[in-house]
């Protein structure tokens, strides 16, 4: 068996980002993905870019690349009744369908949770979309700034006197699609006691509240409505301050040990009150701060890191992304990956989230637009090379 | 019937990714057990011993909920007895410790596999368990600094990073998809496995991957761009009436803008040939946020929302907690759960199974609330075995007044 998912075969009719990021996972733990793509196009997140060497190429989406490893493509008209029937026959041999269209549409194709249930009962389905399959917001229009704003995550990112901040990475989206990856699993893992497939109905909205889950109970028990802060977490220190040669990240924690390490900012002050108590440290950043302030800035950020790694505090820094990407401690562990492709070459890849150490991941190369249509259709499906070169020549292949 | 009613999780971590984990999992029908100390109580019980408030925090009464509490001391051989008695009875593991910590209690990975053969044991360190900084600890305002991944979101390129919401949250889900892999491959496989996530990995496998390529593969990134976008314009969080209300506008294509234009009443912008592609309007992306907030200054984020919506223009409402509570969508999806032992309104779950939907069975437990029942009731031990912590005992992870 190939990876922990090895024996799972999954039909992939999602595009843009959170659907084929689920999809992805599922290809990096060992099942069988196959991604219908739209003939002539495919997903339009290869037209989306930014492209390799900034060269418009539906092969070159640097996007497209990232979220479709180890898939396999299929280019299907599913507006004609032939590529419905063969995407009908896929579901078939699926274990699961994910699909990432507008509400309605799915079943408007023929290809909906009735129809797919009648065809393959064991069969799951996992609907993405970003509200959800009902209520009044169902069919709205959403970037990933109309979900972050909508889920009470920007009104809690930036700073106070300034207006909300969207997240640069796409939070919502990938919030929902470790939510899919998780439940369709779910839903897996229940069918083998049921012998019957469900439908998993993911909105990127209520994935992504979940980032706020504390500040939302809060609102629910206690009627406390907070808003962003500029970073400034609860307990402190506990955030960046500038040091010789940029941020670093003072996290004064765990708090157990802080009394014992804060002899390193060689101020007596920080060891008696108010400042020795969280409390107090907490009634008195500003203080603090300036504390904390003349050491920091004569030390750079490697050293403020690891010295207060050293006395047992979770110290960082602010790493540029060119850093991480050399992170000894990455790099020791081969979390990135060189992974080659016939049109962009060998690049690296960060790694997969998670090991299982028993069946680790793998990742493969994104698939050219329609690259397996034979292998899938014929070796598969079995249906004929003729066949296939014929809805070919009529564009449903 | 829940998908996961069966299954049992014994959970070992702490703060809140590891936690978060173990919730969702206790959501959809998971028995969890967390594995508490009460000499030093988790974080999320806050800062106070007085009235018991660390049974009160609404964090932690959420991050927890539907668990149930076992205070065990590992310093004990009793305790450590009752912890093997339990692995023995259970499916996972769940840990977020630094590497070594069970293994210095004699409670490491060989050694419970061994009490339990199949059993699916995830740990979620902050940078794994191998390499040079394996023995770091990290919390999300370190992982994510150290990650590159915080460098993507700023006002202004160049500006300050600022940090998103939330990457311990993504971390705990990546936890969840974690044990769901282990047992989805232990039903095939009959056999159980150890699975590992670094936090500093999984923030960069999951927000950051996109970006790192691009980096990679052109030598810089597109982000940061503030509340602008790479390729929509205009594309933008706008004041509206109030003290702090915004709404998001996004424009993804040259049909919208001119819905937008006629919404807010520029029939003149619309007929701008200067305006008519992503490209011209980023160009004079300042001016027509200034045109654009002309317009929702004078209206509630809900009004301007609802106005282009129903053109099909990309805008969301800036949600703070309050409006989260009311919002009509959530109301009528039901996604806030009241629980079952009338606790009160907790928020929902990320996603709904058409057979097993997600329930909150109970509160976050009071500190050792289970200790008889599972001591006595699922391990069969005798009632002198029940070792409730004593006051004296109890200590919160830092002090408040």
């Amino acid at each position: 068996m190939n990876g922990a998912l090895g024996h799972l075969t999954v039909l992939d009719l999602t595009h843009w980002l959170a659907g084929p990021y689920c999809t992805k996972l599922f290809a990096a733990y060992g099942a069988t993905v196959i991604k219908v793509e739209r003939p002539g196009t495919g997903d339009p997140v290869r037209s989306a870019g930014p492209f390799y060497e900034g060269r418009e190429d539906r092969e070159r989406s640097i996007p497209f690349l990232w979220l479709n490893t180890g898939k396999k493509s299929v280019t299907l008209d599913l507006k004609t009744a032939a590529g419905r029937e063969l995407a009908l026959a896929l579901a078939e041999r699926a274990d699961v369908v994910v699909e990432s269209f507008r509400p309605g549409v799915l079943d408007r194709l023929g290809l909906g949770w009735e129809a797919l249930h009648a065809r393959n009962p064991r069969c799951v389905l996992t609907s993405i979309s970003s509200f959800g399959q009902t209520g009044p917001y169902r069919d709205w229009a959403a970037t990933d700034m109309t979900l972050y704003a909508l889920a009470g995550l920007m009104h809690c990112t930036g700073d106070p006197d300034r207006p909300p901040l969207r997240s640069g990475p796409a939070v919502a989206q990938y919030t929902g699609a470790l939510g899919a990856y998780m439940g369709t699993l779910m839903a897996l893992f229940a069918r083998s006691r049921t012998g019957r497939g469900q439908h998993v109905d993911v909105s990127l909205h209520e994935a992504a509240i979940e980032n706020i889950e504390i500040q939302m109970v809060d609102q629910l028990h206690l009627g406390r409505n907070v808003k962003r802060n500029g970073d400034n977490h609860v307990l402190f220190p506990w955030q960046l301050q500038p040091c010789k040669d940029g941020q670093a990240a003072v996290v004064g924690g765990p708090v157990r040990h802080w009394l014992a390490a804060a002899p390193m900012f060689e101020e007596p002050r920080l060891l008696q009150d108010p400042y020795r108590r969280m409390d107090g440290r907490m009634a008195h950043r500003g203080e603090v701060a300036e504390l904390l302030a003349p050491w920091l800035m004569r030390h750079t950020r490697h050293e403020v890191y690891h010295e207060g790694q050293r006395r047992r505090l979770a110290f960082g820094y602010l790493a540029s992304m060119d850093e991480a990407l050399e992170s000894p401690q990455l790099a020791a562990r081969g979390f990135f990956e060189e992974i080659d492709h016939p049109v962009v070459g060998a690049q690296r890849y960060a790694g997969a989230p998670f090991r299982p150490q028993a069946t680790p991941p793998r990742q493969t190369r994104a698939p050219l637009l329609g690259e397996h249509a034979d292998e899938v259709l014929c070796e598969l499906l079995g249906r004929s090379r003729a066949e296939v070169e014929a809805w070919r020549a009529e564009g449903v292949v | 019937m829940q998908p996961l009613e069966g299954v049992r999780v014994v959970d070992c971590s702490h703060d809140l990714a590891g936690p978060h984990a173990g919730r969702l999992l206790a959501d959809f029908g998971a028995d969890v057990i967390r594995i508490e100390y009460a000499r030093r109580m988790d974080v999320l019980r806050g800062g106070r011993k007085d009235d018991r408030f660390y049974d009160k925090h609404p964090r932690w009464l959420q991050v927890n909920r539907g668990k149930r509490s076992l205070t065990l001391d590992f310093h004990r051989p009793d305790d450590v007895a009752i912890f093997k008695g339990l692995v023995r009875v259970s499916d996972v593991v769940l840990d977020n410790s630094r590497p070594g910590v069970l293994d210095r209690h004699g409670l490491g990975w060989e050694v419970l596999r061994a009490l339990k053969p199949d059993l699916v044991m995830v740990v979620a360190p902050a940078y794994g368990c191998t390499g040079p900084e394996a023995h770091y600890g990290g919390y999300g305002a370190s992982i994510e600094a150290l990650s590159g991944v915080e460098t993507l979101t700023a006002y202004e390129r160049g500006g300050r990073p600022r940090r998103v919401r939330e990457v311990d949250i993504t971390n705990g889900f990546v936890a969840a998809c974690a044990v769901m892999t282990g047992l989805v491959w232990r039903q095939e496989s009959g056999c159980g496995q150890l699975i590992e996530e670094s936090q500093l990995e999984a923030t960069i496998a999951t927000l950051g991957g996109e970006h790192f390529l691009e980096l990679v593969m052109s030598g810089t990134t597109t982000l940061p761009v503030g509340n602008r976008h790479p390729r929509f314009a205009p594309h933008g969080c706008y004041p509206c009436v109030g003290d702090d209300r915004w709404v998001t506008i996004a424009v993804r294509t040259d049909a919208e803008w001119t819905r937008l234009c006629g919404v807010i009443g520029r029939g003149d912008l619309a007929a701008d040939p200067g305006l008519a592609s992503p490209a011209g309007r980023a160009a004079r992306h300042a001016a027509l946020d200034a045109s654009i907030a002309e317009w929702t200054r004078s209206r509630t984020p809900d009004e301007a929302m609802m106005a282009l919506q129903a053109v099909g223009v990309p805008a969301g409402a800036v949600r703070d907690q309050a409006a989260l509570a009311t919002d009509p969508h959530l109301a009528a999806r039901r996604w806030i759960l009241e629980a079952e032992d009338g606790s009160g309104r907790y928020p929902g779950d990320p996603v709904r199974l058409s057979d097993g939907p997600a329930r909150v069975h109970r509160r976050g437990p009071r500190l050792a609330e289970h200790q008889r029942e599972i001591v006595c009731d699922l391990l069969a031990r005798p009632e002198g075995d029940v070792r409730i912590p004593a006051e004296e005992e109890i200590a919160t992870a830092y002090e408040m007044e």
